[in-house]
């Protein structure tokens, strides 16, 4: 069967069971690799993506549910890969194998829409679903508090100007 | 239950076989041709389409899969599967040779056009307190389909059950025909939003427990139940959330299908909201009056905020430093999702703490969610839960077990692993 | 000692970064302008900074000067990995060590990492080896191309080379200078070095170091946070088909006896069910789902119906592996003792000594749990066959590929994609089998993903250990004599028996199994046993997991260290200093451990400095401390680790507030990339302490999949004070000594919490509960 989204901006079709992962359709049909494969199951957040602008985890969304859905993965979070958070975890140099940094980096996007001045306990609740396995965590916390920093400012001075 | 439902049968064929065949008798009505769309006056469909969405026609009268209104959606009973049949214009298997006051018996007494009484599956005992008028416009809605050639389905339902003339003492023993009838003391708002309730909308053929014969139980009017594999929870004061259901409560979710403090729409509730979203405003607030009234909102003012701080509380339960394995098992499949801050709770991360699923008395609609998760249509529009399929039912029942236990002040759910299973074995039901 | 880079260069004895620049470092061929053979290697090599990992075209053809780099005609220095990229951004730190000598301008220098080749030598990636083998030869290699570079500017130039000098990617004279780019292109490239001549260059003053030691953003992060890094799981080639295999009940020795796959053929693109037949026997008994998707494959793998034989192991239990390690660490007889004695004679355990203690200590199964599930993408292609994945150790399985593919060895060639996760888990290359011998099968390019759960059955996991500590005391105190008995699996016998090492008496032992036993603290007669536990080696695939031996090695000696603190009544900090005197075979030789156990004295004395060792505590807190040399003598990176540990009693919860870390590791190459792994290391060291393990049931793991396993998340991280002594020796590893140091030390403290003495991780809260009752009972 056919489902029908968006992804990234641009509409797309995938012709698989609808039960199928949407993860799955992301990596092979639309051949967007960026967003991983980790456990499969829903625990490790490595297959995290945006649907509706909320962080999602792909390996068990089923297809049937995105029909009509818009959809962002890493590739689309920023067209110059320079989204405030992404430019908080280079400026860290957060990432190791790099392996889970996308769907962090996925997740910390969508947080920080929810949490624009995440405390600690906030990060720990939030962010315990993105396991990193290389346990770059004390990076991941510090960026966090920067990309919030940043687009603080970012929105301070957009208001400023409109005033 | 088999032996039950067979006394109840010898009840009904007992009810005086004097005089029931001529009581159960009733006269076809000559089919006439299809009268042209352009017979309709485009108003009355336009306000025919609103109505047909606020009584989701189309959720039990078309297919998966299907074309809309053309029928053969199955609906588990007791009783067996009944198929529902087929409303577009079509002569042969729709509506089509059916003239205005067919369609109207058809609602307000549940007799087809051929003189054979419908299944309660079909609510023609809350049609039945439809208006001429409203029942003028949903006959023009439909007529005015595109007409769909769609036999009835042969419904599952086994003999001496499938004897349509039955139906009739069925109707005898728990049908009160008439129209609705507007209580003195209450507002015009109320009113309206009883007519809604209680007619076109039939909230209490989910949210009412059904005797053994598939009547729903008057006393128990919304007191919740089973239905489909899902709780309709109680929209009376036996609503177990934290929070009650006000006013804004509930314009929210019947408008949007996403409330502060209850989550949002999922399941057979779903459809139900896409329906009634097509309502006026003033409709849902007419809705909303009504039940806000049924949930005992007077009787339960000032319990809100302590319940939202307590949940508040509770919130960050399980995250940070633990070794409890079912607590580390929640926080990093649920707590990105469904976490709030200390400070307020943002209904797009819906607060289980507040969320009658798990306060509900029968996990059922917990184990349902985290199994097949939310579709992009449902609930909130555009966004998703997954589905917590590929976790074992022990996993499951750990995450519900601890959700109950540190959200909600009520005793464990029995069995859990077990329950988890069964509804596993069901599906997520259908829509 | 031997070691493995030694045992497979066949030349014992020597330094294996010494043994790997006379192999491998090759001079300019006389006349070689123009690359030839080079160019099909950057089309085929990975560079970790571009967006799917295709280098660019060297611009106007590339100058090779030797083996590890080129420059084209724009300047562009590429300089040539044969190091695995899994997270410690090695090509980075490793290319800043060439560039440093080569003064080139570092936003000119690409790094690529290469396929296989036998020109690169060995190619492996672990042990923390990568900078302490590469630095000698890189920066050799980069004053060779440096002086070379001078030679031709000069000429051009015009002027003498001795009044040249190389900066910042050109050579200078006077107020002129001319571009290395400029030098390649025209000509001037053409001094050649012979080997000796390469060995006796001479390497820059730290002083005048440029690169080496200052922070610098690593060439790999910027394509791990677009999306646009490539994994061996991103891998693909036209026509391919995907592969899903079903795993037999045992790791070793399962026969398929039948496969029925008549539900399958009605899914969807599903194309064939295969039994691998492995002359190898890598992968004895595993059936391979072949489909047109992944998705297919997975679905269609549900309905195949396979009946096996099992092998040994099946229905073992972690509790018989333990006590068979219990019983064999308890035995006199078995195992192989190592040459610990400065005389190389081992006394016997004196035990009419004043005082002995006697402890035993052990470990559970842990999962490597590399967040990238194991997979490969394998076709044959114009004669070579091509393995394309992420792997640690392609020279060790390359020989085992020819083997399964029955075809020579030089007509296999891998590609090495980023890693999702090494951790040692990729050193074993055994799943690039299966993905060969299926697409051998096919005739058609096969990609073999694992499922989780499947990457967890077919993990090599670290084996349980059961470790039996002795010491023994004089009347005065003093210690007399230690013995150190350690068990466990031994992946190094079972996957690379000829890197054995030699023993006493013509034994032969698993280095990585026993190193950290070999401690450098003075004990008097010292006996180090280390003995295979046959249990474990039969019934699953022993792995090497970050750090390997002193993964369990140090947990014991660490614990063992307080305990024989306790029992002589000193403070465990001053008990170690004590003992760290650097006399003898502790004294340490040059380059490599020179200093000796006085430098880890020296980390023991500043981390408890820095924690406020002996300082007062809240009550059921407490401070522990413990020390580590990492994992080999001759390349030891001297970490000590104190732990602040506040225990609550009632539901013996652990919570740790504070790592505090003093690591010496010589040279620090990159600073930013040496703190990242030793965050990382120390973290992996408490979630083994408190958040993980696993145990056998039945023949395979418990906890498959991360809704059981329960590894460290965000929340469980304490806070952790880092620090580097500052130092110009030769830079050792860094990327795994800190996981060793952080489990004793957690146990050390919760002992001068509470007084419970802890002997096994993970430490659990029912184990904190149980050791409270006995404490409160006696
Ligand atoms: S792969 Fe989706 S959460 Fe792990
Ligand atoms: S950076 Fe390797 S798993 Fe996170």
């Amino acid at each position: 069967m056919t489902t029908r989204f968006t992804i990234n901006g641009r509409a797309v079709s995938v012709d698989a069971d609808e039960d199928s992962a949407l993860l799955w359709a992301i990596r092979d049909d639309i051949g967007l690799t960026g967003t991983k494969f980790g456990c499969g199951i829903g625990m490790c957040g490595a297959c995290t993506v945006h649907v509706g602008g909320r962080a999602t985890r792909s390996c068990i969304t089923p297809l049937a549910a995105v029909e009509g859905a818009d959809i962002t993965t890493i590739e689309g979070l920023d067209p110059a890969g320079a989204h405030p958070v992404q430019k908080a975890w280079r400026a860290l140099q957060v990432p190791q194998c790099g392996y889970c940094q996308p769907g962090q980096i996925m997740q910390v996007a969508a947080m920080l829409k929810d949490f624009p001045a995440p405390t600690d306990a906030d990060i720990d609740a939030v962010m315990a679903g993105s396991l990193c396995r290389c346990m770059t965590y004390v990076r991941i916390r510090a960026a966090i508090k920067e990309a919030a920093a940043a687009m603080t400012k970012g929105t301070a001075k957009a208001k400023g100007a409109a005033a | 239950m088999l032996k039950r439902i067979l006394i109840g049968i010898a009840a009904v064929l007992a009810v005086g076989l004097v005089g029931f065949g001529i009581f159960a008798w009733r006269s076809a009505i000559a089919p006439i041709q299809p009268p042209p769309a352009s017979a309709f006056a485009p108003e009355l469909v336009a306000r025919g389409e609103i109505l047909a969405s606020a009584g989701y026609c189309a959720t039990c009268h078309t297919a998966k899969g299907g074309q809309a209104y053309a029928g053969g959606y199955p609906m588990e009973t007791p009783f067996g599967t009944i198929y529902s049949t087929n409303i577009t214009p079509d002569p042969e298997t729709g509506i089509g040779a059916w003239p205005e006051a067919a369609f109207r018996r058809a609602m307000h007494e549940g007799v087809a056009r051929d003189g054979s009484h419908l299944f309660p599956a079909f609510p023609f005992d809350h049609f039945t307190k439809l208006s001429d008028a409203d029942i003028s416009a949903l006959y023009a809605f439909f007529m005015t389909r595109k007409p769909v050639v769609a036999p009835a389905r042969d419904n599952g339902v086994p003999f001496p059950l499938n004897i349509r003339a039955l139906q009739a003492g069925w109707k005898l023993l728990f049908f009160k025909p008439g129209r609705f009838q507007p209580q003195a003391a209450k507002s015009a708002e109320w009113n309206r939003g009883a007519y809604l309730a209680e007619g076109l909308s039939h909230c209490g053929a989910c949210h009412t427990p059904r005797n053994m014969l598939g009547a729903e139980r008057r006393p128990l009017v919304y007191a919740g139940a089973l239905i489909d594999n899902w709780v309709a929870p109680p929209l009376n004061a036996g609503n177990p959330s934290p929070v009650p259901w006000d006013r804004d409560e509930l314009i929210a979710y019947l408008q949007s299908g996403v409330s502060h403090y209850h989550g949002t729409a999922v399941g057979p509730m779903a459809p139900v909201v896409r329906g009634l979203q097509r309502l006026p405003g003033s409709d849902i607030n007419a809705l909303a009056v009504y039940f806000s009234d049924r949930d005992g909102i007077e009787q339960r003012q000032g319990i809100a905020a302590p319940a939202v701080q307590q949940a508040l509380a509770t919130s960050s339960v399980g995250s940070g430093l633990t070794y409890d394995p079912a607590a580390r098992l929640y926080t990093a499949a649920c707590a990105s999702c469904h976490y709030n801050g200390a400070d307020a709770v943002n209904p797009l991360r819906p607060e289980l703490a507040l969320n009658s699923a798990v306060s509900l008395g029968d996990p059922t609609n917990l184990i349902q969610v985290i199994l097949h998760g939310v579709g992009a249509d449902d609930g909130v529009p555009g966004v998703v839960m997954p589905a917590f399929s590929r976790f074992s039912d022990a996993d499951i029942a750990r995450i519900a077990a601890y959700l109950r236990a540190t959200r909600t002040r009520k005793g464990p759910w029995l069995d859990l692993e077990r329950k988890v299973a069964q509804v596993r074995a069901h599906g997520p039901g259908q829509e | 000692m031997s070691r493995p880079i030694a045992a497979s260069s066949k030349a014992g004895g020597a330094g294996p970064a010494a043994l790997l620049s006379r192999r491998n470092f090759l001079a300019l061929s006389a006349g070689a302008g123009i690359s030839f053979g080079f160019a099909r290697i950057v089309d085929a090599a990975m560079d970790p900074a571009v967006p799917g990992g295709v280098p660019a075209a060297p611009h106007g053809g590339l100058i090779e000067p030797n083996l590890w780099f080129g420059i084209d005609h724009d300047g562009i220095v590429t300089v040539n990995i044969i190091r695995a990229e899994m997270g410690q951004h090695v090509g980075t730190a490793l290319a800043r060590i060439l560039a440093d000598e080569l003064e080139a301008d570092w936003s000119k220098v690409r790094i690529v990492h290469v396929d296989t080749d036998p020109k690169w030598g060995l190619m492996v990636t672990g042990g923390s080896w990568s900078v302490w083998q590469t630095f000698p030869l890189f920066s050799r290699a980069g004053a060779a191309g440096r002086i070379a570079l001078i030679e031709g500017g000069a000429r051009l130039l015009g002027v003498a080379p001795s009044a040249c000098a190389a900066r910042n990617g050109a050579v200078v004279a006077g107020g002129r200078s001319i571009g290395f780019g400029e030098i390649a292109r025209r000509g001037g490239l053409t001094r050649t070095f012979t080997p000796e001549e390469l060995e006796k260059l001479p390497i820059k003053p730290v002083k005048d170091r440029r690169l080496i030691g200052r922070p610098t953003e690593a060439v790999d992060i910027a394509a791990k946070i677009d999306g646009t890094a490539r994994y061996g799981i991103d891998a693909r080639v036209p026509n391919m088909v995907h592969a899903r295999p079903l795993l037999p009940p045992t790791r070793n020795g399962s026969k398929v006896v039948s496969i029925d796959d008549g539900d399958a053929r009605k899914v969807k693109g599903y194309i064939r069910s295969i039994a691998l037949d492995d002359p190898s026997d890598t992968v004895p008994g595993w059936v391979m789902v072949i489909a047109e998707t992944f998705q297919a494959a997975l679905k269609a793998s549900r309905h195949v119906k396979v009946r096996w034989t099992p092998g040994p192991g099946h229905g073992v239990s972690e509790k018989q592996i333990q006590d068979r390690g219990a019983e064999l660490a308890a035995s006199a007889e078995g195992g192989v003792d190592l040459n610990v004695a400065d005389d190389d004679s081992t006394p016997e355990f004196d035990w009419a000594a004043a005082t002995t203690l006697e402890r035993i200590y052990t470990t559970a199964t842990v999962l490597h749990f590399q967040l990238e599930p194991v997979n490969a993408l394998a076709f044959e292609k114009d004669g070579m066959f091509e393995i394309h994945t992420g792997n640690q150790w392609q020279s060790l399985i390359l020989p085992t590929l020819a083997k399964a593919l029955d075809r020579p060895e030089a007509s296999i060639v891998m590609r090495t994609y980023m890693l999702g996760g090494g951790f040692g888990r990729r050193l074993n290359g055994d799943y690039a089998v299966p993905a060969a011998l299926a697409a051998k099968a096919l005739g058609r390019p096969v990609k073999m993903v694992l499922t989780r759960e499947d990457d967890v059955r077919f993990d090599s996991v670290r084996s349980p250990s059961v470790q039996r500590l002795r010491m023994a005391f004089d009347g005065s105190g003093q210690i007399q004599a230690m013995e150190h008995h350690a068990c466990a699996g031994w992946p190094t016998q079972v996957m690379a028996g000829a890197l054995l090492a030699k023993g006493l008496r013509g034994g032969q032992y698993d280095p990585f199994a026993i190193a950290g036993a070999d401690h450098w603290y003075d004990v008097g007669r010292q006996r180090v046993r280390a003995i295979p536990n046959d249990l474990a080696n039969s019934s699953f695939r022993p792995g090497w997991l970050r750090s390997v031996g002193p993964g369990w090695t140090n947990w014991a000696l660490e614990s063992f260290m307080d305990e024989a603190a306790l029992q002589a009544r000193v403070d465990p900090v001053a008990f170690r200093l004590k003992l760290l005197t650097g006399k003898g075979r502790n004294a340490g030789t040059a380059p490599s451990s020179v200093g000796g156990a006085l430098r880890q004295a020296e980390v023991v004395r500043r981390a408890a400095a820095r924690a406020g060792w002996g300082q007062p505590l809240p009550p059921d807190t407490g401070l522990g401390l413990a020390t580590s040399f990492g994992q080999e003598r001759d390349m030891p990176t001297w970490v000590a680790c104190a732990a602040r540990v506040r225990v609550e009693r009632a539901k013996g919860k652990v919570i740790v507030e504070k790592l505090t870390i003093v690591t010496d590791a010589g040279t620090i190459v990159d600073p930013d990339g040496a703190l990242a792994q030793t965050q990382g290391a120390a973290l992996w060291g408490l979630s083994m302490a408190l958040h993980e393990g696993t145990e056998f049931v039945n023949g395979e793991v418990r906890d498959l999949n991360l809704d059981t396993y329960m590894p460290l998340r965000i929340g469980d991280v304490p806070a952790m004070d880092i620090s580097f002594v500052d130092s110009a020796e030769a830079p050792v590893g860094l990327g795994e000594p800190a996981t060793t140091v952080v489990a004793p030390a957690i146990g050390n403290a919760i002992f001068r919490a509470v007084g419970v003495r802890l002997r096994h991780i993970p430490i659990t809260p029912e184990a904190v509960r149980e050791g409270l009752a006995i404490a409160a009972r006696s």
